[in-house]
């Protein structure tokens, strides 16, 4: 290609992608990698300014300019899938999972394979190999990945109501069933009516194997969470009666109205909001939902906000084991683009940076802010500094959005935030010691590695037959036999294929 | 009186609009095309711009278009992904989603057509019977107002009105049929609540055109009809009615060529997981594919057969407007 050629190309392609809505697209510049420039979802509602005080601390700490683009977290995937069909990506690019678009790109050489990269920097080198193994594409790591806490299910109920009936905390699927019914029909909160009911919940926007609170009920009931094992062949975890029987036990508790009749179709942002107006007194989600719903108590009544919200882990099936539902242990991963990172050398000096930024020190920046500025340490906690200027305002907002930044894959060196009062430090203490109990008995996915070509093109509606015929069967559109068809139709319109990859690659794997 | 029949008055109206009966042209020795460019050397100049316009923006963009026709990787770019020529609309074809898509699509735009394309029409033939203006242009503002909101607002509202057992309409409905309704789950009422939908926000902001031709009518005709004995009914059918079919036509042409637009944002906020296998449209499947998912040239290919539908409808409906003696759009 000539460069006016070329140059013409790449203005139909800024043009037919502006045709979508978005542009983003420049001129090629040799690499300068004085800035490091990278693509960040942004989680608040304010970027932070490129002249913040945080952002001149960070680029003091690893030595380079940092070029942030801030995306809103709601569009980052599609913003993504319009920037890799730009052609001006960032050097560092936060990829939120192994989405079809990357995958694809990566495969076919969009960004830097770091399998063998990572050892050879001390911040990079993942404190745990399974997670490291899990964030890869066959076993090949194109990013580093954002560590997360690996497990984070719990069971969130109404201490008010359980206190009232004199019922103590779940322990087995069995005793949900009977605390829900009894939310239902016991009239929990003594107004008399009939005004109550148990489980809340909401429309969910993903597919099958999305931490859906049905998800985690099939996990319980002993089903594979996403994928299973039998006799050395992986299974879809919906094709196995254990995801049936979790499947009637939802159905029945619907049936006999102790779940919200609008489950299908309840706006997920108002999943506190029953909990909190008192309709409905369990939510099945993660921890952290109990200390912000803790929150809405607090402001409603400050000096008993502590009786309201009780919390538990993850619940014995009925054949009374205990099986928890795990996160994957990662939130995305950061990657380098072959495109603007060209040479080994410049490669090395991205790669320096990102393990710059993962040291104690910069991790603290990340996540805490500046000592004795917006924090202060105590016990080994982060302790908030209230008040101050608009410029610790500021650098209070901003912490938030670089945290995103973060990779914390050698593991966790920052303080955690000291919960503010008795009953948040006892909510506090209490979830860490039930995920620490949990994850002793998380079932993990063992296909979370694998990406099969077919799941790549296909994967997303497929999930989406299982995951609509899931709500259909349990609205009771359609019956048992129903169910099993919309399996079969899974199976005919591209899902044995990739059965049939996944457990060639799973082969490859070992 | 009694002889005087609409048809006459009919008649004379369109005799009215027509006063230059045409006569052929005399034929004139045409100038070279080079001699005509160079006399009206300033109105190309004139041109230039849009030309300019549509070549940069409108025409260079398709080139684009060709990875429809390939296994398209950003990183290959335009040149460099394997070119697999009618792949993707085979796959397309085959595929057990495409006629299912193409169904709710052709159903809707049916339901528009029959729907919402007329209730403008109606609407405004009725402001026009008002005859107290300032009642009339109270209700002309007030029905514009839907058309400012945007998709999100319209869907939260009708989440909030029919929401299973505590909206406001579905109690109304509950209490006056006995049944229980689930409006925003049922598959059943998923085309009537868009419908309702579009009806709303779109219908006073149509009427604008309308009113516009009926304000150009000659008053002259409906005094000369009344003296002639037409009552308000026959005024608006061998008057009003024939004074903007023209407009109606053109209207109807313009909405052919997009009939297959179902309104993305909206049916993307109204779908949920019982009403999908109603819901899903081009539009949507688009997104679903080529944003969700990367896959640029699948989504494409549907793109461009959902852009070729749309142009053979344009035509027809042009065709067929010529076909029967109306003014079309070209």
């Amino acid at each position: 290609m000539t460069p006016l050629t070329r140059r013409l190309t790449a203005g139909a392609a800024c043009a037919a992608v502006a045709a979508v809505g978005l542009t983003a697209c420049g001129d090629d510049e040799p690499a300068d990698l004085d800035t490091i420039s990278m693509m960040v979802p942004l989680l608040g509602s304010q970027a932070p300014a490129a002249d913040s005080e945080l952002q001149q601390a960070v680029e003091e700490m690893i030595g380079k300019e940092l070029d942030l683009t801030w995306v809103p977290n709601s569009d980052y995937n599609d913003r993504m899938t319009v920037t890799l069909a730009s052609d001006d990506l960032p050097h560092v690019m936060v990829v939120q999972g192994k989405v079809p678009a990357f995958v694809q790109s990566a495969q076919a050489g969009a960004f830097w394979d770091l399998t063998d990269k990572l050892a050879d920097y001390p911040n990079l080198t993942a404190e745990d190999d399974q997670i490291l193994l899990n964030s890869s594409i066959n076993g090949d790591n194109y990013g580093v990945f954002r560590l997360r806490d690996p497990m984070r299910t719990a069971v969130i109920i109404r201490q008010d109501w359980l206190d009232n009936l004199g019922l103590e905390l779940p322990e087995t699927t069995d005793d949900l069933y009977d605390i829900a019914r009894a939310f239902t029909e016991d009239d929990p909160n003594d107004s008399g009516d009939d005004d109550t009911y148990g489980v809340v919940i909401p429309q969910w926007p993903g597919g099958y194997a999305t931490a859906s609170p049905y998800d985690v009920i099939e996990t319980w009931f002993g089903a594979p969470n996403g994928w299973g094992e039998q006799g050395g062949q992986l299974v879809p975890g919906f094709d196995t009666p254990e995801f049936l029987a979790a499947n009637q036990f939802v159905k029945q508790m619907i049936d006999e109205g102790l779940i919200n009749s609008d489950f299908a179709t309840m706006d997920s942002g108002t999943w506190d909001q029953p909990f909190f107006n008192g309709q409905g007194g369990i939510i099945i989600d993660v921890s952290s939902r109990a200390g912000v719903i803790m929150n809405l108590f607090k402001d409603q009544d400050p000096d008993n906000y502590g009786d309201y919200v009780a919390m538990t882990g993850n619940l014995a099936g009925p054949d009374g084991v205990l099986r928890s539902y795990p996160t994957i242990g990662y939130n995305g991963f950061l990657a380098i683009s072959r495109q603007s990172v060209q040479t080994e050398e410049e490669l090395d000096e991205v790669l320096s940076v990102l393990d710059a930024m993962s040291s104690q020190e910069a991790q603290i920046l990340l996540n805490n802010g500046i000592e004795g500025r917006n924090f202060e340490v105590q016990d080994g906690f982060a302790v908030p500094i209230e008040g101050g200027d608009s410029d610790v305002e500021v650098l209070r907002n901003d912490v938030t959005s670089f945290a995103q930044l973060g990779t914390q894959s050698n593991g966790w060196l920052a303080y955690d935030v000291l919960p503010e009062g008795g009953p948040e430090r006892e909510l506090w203490d209490h979830r860490q010691e039930v995920h620490e109990s949990d994850l002793a008995t998380a079932v993990h996915n063992p296909a979370q590695p694998l990406v099969s070509e077919t799941y790549v093109t296909r994967g997303a509606q497929l999930d989406l037959i299982i995951a609509d015929a899931r709500i259909q069967y349990l609205a009771g559109q359609i019956d048992e036999d129903g169910l099993a068809a919309e399996i079969e139709r899974w199976y005919a319109e591209g899902g044995q294929q990739v059965v049939d990859e996944m457990n060639e690659l799973y082969a490859q794997l070992d | 009186m009694a002889d005087n029949s609409p048809v006459t008055v009919a008649a004379g109206a369109r005799a009215a609009a027509k006063d230059k009966p045409d006569k052929p042209r005399p034929k004139r020795q045409q100038a070279p095309l080079r001699v005509r460019m160079l006399r009206h050397a300033w109105l190309y100049v004139l041109l230039v711009p849009g030309v300019v316009y549509f070549a940069i923006f409108k025409y260079a963009p398709m080139y684009g278009v060709t990875i429809a026709f390939q296994d398209y990787l950003p990183f290959l770019g335009f040149s460099g992904s394997p070119w697999v020529g009618l792949k993707h609309f085979e796959t397309l074809f085959t595929s057990p989603d495409f006629f299912r898509i193409l169904r709710n699509t052709l159903l809707l735009a049916l339901l528009n057509v029959i729907f919402v394309f007329p209730a403008p029409i109606v609407v405004a033939l009725l402001l026009n019977e008002i005859r107290l203006s300032i009642l009339k242009r109270a209700i002309q503002s007030s029905i514009y107002i839907p058309h400012f909101l945007s998709w999100t607002i319209v869907a939260a509202l009708t989440y909030l009105l029919f929401a299973l057992d505590v909206g406001p309409i579905t109690q109304l409905m509950n209490s006056l049929f006995g049944a229980r309704f689930n409006f925003l789950a049922d598959p059943d009422w998923f085309r009537p609540l868009i419908i309702l939908q579009t009806l709303w926000k779109s219908t006073g902001w149509g009427t604008i055109i309308y009113l516009a031709a009926l304000a150009g009518v000659n008053p002259n005709l409906y005094e000369a009809a009344r003296i002639d004995g037409a009552n308000r009914w026959q005024q608006m059918r061998h008057i009003t009615l024939p004074a903007i079919q023209s407009t109606i036509v053109i209207m109807a042409i313009l909405m052919s060529g997009n009939l297959l637009d179902t309104g993305f944002e909206q049916i993307y906020l109204m779908t949920n997981a019982l009403n999908r296998s109603v819901a899903e449209v081009f539009d949507t499947y688009v997104y679903f594919l080529g944003i969700t998912q990367g896959a640029y040239s699948y989504s494409t290919a549907v793109g461009l057969f959902k852009a070729v539908v749309g142009i053979i409808l344009i035509f027809g409906a042009n065709w067929l407007a010529r076909r029967f003696k109306q003014n079309g759009l070209f």
